[in-house]
């Protein structure tokens, strides 16, 4: 028996009924700001300042950190690779929009086409050494392949394009989505652009390709005794993951409008890898609330402590890796916290004598 | 006799152990084959060898009268051989449905041959929702053997298929593997001699790498002798 085209996408919707509801509430979120705030629906409309605005900016910066965390949820939580360069996916789509905008005075549609094409073949730089290293050899030569990049865009011989240790800056965005004025609107396509790649996400990891992706994360020797050439459904990931964490890049470029070379190091990779840690891995939706916590975390800390943020935010992830391993979303799925667990393991570190659950792995 | 597989003279080495030291087994169209002999004697390599998985250095493997020693093992499992490794290696994070279909190599196959695999095995088809993870040892045995069923493999390769099994569920296994090889040919290596005897047309015994016997399964039961010498069961 066979399933109607129709019918299928009204499951595949009636699936998502959480998302749907986030994404209403998300498409509401300024003007219900706004009404808090005191200001008028259409004052919202027009970009009036206030907790409105700000609120928007706040919210765009965690979509594009949400974009970012999905493109490393597919390599490393789906698929399996664990990438220490995935910073380089995000910073080469953040150059090049700058580059293409400030140096070449290239218009949007051409920035994209730019900024798609790089994300192929950086996929195919990646997926160069996909047949000869995995594991964690794998994450050693993306990180020296990211490092490259990194030593490259802070190169003083390219500054005047990449702007060296200071940063690309200058960058005049186009007037109808520019952050200062547009804010609303750039809120509005940031939000549309992420529900589009959680839906692309999604359907991939529903897909044929995205089964034996989670079958190469399982085993893939598996997947091989079955007949895959694991080595294109490896590749077929890390192109996704290029394209959408290059478009999160651009999207990070056309909003702040200075690209710092932070986003090339090797802490912005981490920064992925704790979104997901926190959301869960393996989940897409963890990214999603993983990068929602992340950010508020760092916002409200830096907020009323300051510089020691970064101490008591570091404080707070061991927290979460001992007690909450599987994510937020994958213990709301589990429905079960490791409180126990979580005590064991301290003391276990604390004390030098591994819990059993760890002696066991 | 037509052959499906033919094996000659294969050596394997895994690191620096030379393991397979020259096996040969010809298995006929159609037939189960037991390989037989004690831990360690080579049969799971023999397996492994044939799908490429361990690549013998020299020897031949011909499957169908094509040679595919020297292929990837993708390659030799797309010619239409399927591999039941030990210990249930199926996909725990996927569903029981998800682990059937991600073994179809052309679309479709899945639906085809569902009605055929539940008949088989009627435990899958209630438990078609849930994880592999959640499965007993004897359904995700099942699971494991169904799977190799999905596509169109000739030759199927078992290994240990009543390892670790209860007796009820090692009836179930041996009545599955009996009806589907009306449709495909079986080689088997069952370390359980009483159920390789019951389920096997053919053997071949394998001691310290090397084939030392091969024939039919009827004329082994009779010889007490090379039973006892080989694999230890009187």
């Amino acid at each position: 028996m066979t399933t109607k085209p129709s019918s299928r996408l009204a499951a595949f919707f009636a699936n998502q009924r959480g998302a749907l509801i986030a994404l209403l509430l998300l498409a509401l979120l300024p003007f219900i700001v706004g009404l808090f705030d005191g200001a008028s629906l259409a004052a919202v409309w027009v970009n009036g300042s206030g907790q409105s605005k700000f609120i928007q900016g706040l919210a765009i910066e965690i979509i594009i950190l949400s974009i970012y965390a999905l493109s490393f949820d597919v390599i490393f939580g789906i698929t399996g690779m664990l990438s220490f360069g995935h910073s380089m996916f995000f910073a080469v789509g953040a150059y090049l929009t700058g580059i293409s905008i400030k140096s070449f005075e290239l218009g949007l549609p051409a920035t994209l086409g730019i900024v798609f094409a790089a994300a192929i073949v950086q996929a195919l730089l990646f997926g160069v050494v996909l047949p000869r290293v995995k594991g964690i050899t794998f994450a050693l030569v993306t990180l020296g392949i990211a490092s490259v990049f990194h030593i490259v865009v802070m190169s003083s011989e390219l500054g005047k394009y990449t702007g060296a240790d200071v940063g690309l800056q200058g960058m005049v965005v186009p007037a109808f989505i520019s952050p200062a004025n547009e804010r609303l609107r750039f809120y509005f396509i940031a939000l549309t652009i992420l529900a589009l790649v959680y839906l692309l996400y999604k359907r991939f990891v529903d897909s044929p390709t995205g089964r034996v992706c989670i079958a190469i994360r399982e085993n893939e020797g598996r997947a091989r005794m079955l007949g895959y050439n694991t080595f294109y459904f490896k590749l077929a990931a890390l192109t996704l993951s290029s394209f959408t964490a290059a478009l999160a890049g651009m999207m990070h470029a056309l909003y702040q409008p200075i690209v710092s070379p932070n986003v090339a190091g090797m802490g912005f990779t981490v920064t992925a890898l704790l979104i997901v840690l926190i959301g869960g891995v393996g989940s897409l939706e963890g990214a999603l609330v993983g990068a929602l916590v992340y950010r508020l975390l760092d916002f409200g800390l830096r907020r009323y402590i300051g510089e020691s943020a970064s101490f008591i935010n570091g404080a707070i992830y061991v927290v979460f890796v001992l007690f909450v391993p599987y994510g937020i979303v994958g213990t709301w799925r589990l429905k079960s916290f490791q409180i126990k667990q979580g005590w064991a393991r301290m003391t276990g570190w604390l004390t030098g004598k591994p819990s059993s659950e760890d002696s066991a792995r | 006799m037509e052959h499906i597989l033919e094996v000659q003279n294969i050596h394997t080495f895994i690191g620096q152990y030379h393991i397979l030291q020259g096996v040969d087994v010809r298995v006929p169209k159609g037939s189960i084959t037991a390989l037989l002999g004690r831990n360690g004697a080579g049969k799971t390599t023999t397996l492994k060898s044939i799908l490429g998985l361990t690549p013998p250095r020299e020897g031949k493997v011909i499957f169908e009268g094509r040679e595919v020693r020297g292929m990837k093992s993708f390659d030799i499992a797309a010619q239409g051989i399927g591999f039941v490794p030990e210990h249930r290696a199926i996909f725990r994070d996927l569903t029981v449905e998800e682990n059937l279909k991600i073994a179809e190599r052309v679309k479709g196959e899945y639906l085809r041959k569902r009605d055929f695999i539940f008949n088989l095995f009627p435990d899958l088809s209630r438990l078609i929702a849930l994880s592999g993870a959640s499965l007993s040892g004897g359904q995700q045995q099942m699971l494991a053997i169904a799977r190799a069923l999905v596509a169109d493999n000739r030759l199927l390769l078992i290994d240990e298929p009543s390892e670790g099994l209860a007796p009820v569920i090692i009836e179930h296994m041996m009545a599955a593997i009996r009806q589907l090889s009306q449709d495909s040919t079986v080689v088997l290596v069952e370390q359980n001699f009483l159920v390789a005897s019951q389920l096997a047309e053919n053997y071949v015994i394998i001691e310290e790498g090397h084939s030392v016997k091969a024939g039919a399964m009827k004329d082994l039961v009779n010889d007490k002798a090379t039973i006892h010498r080989y694999l230890g069961a009187a």
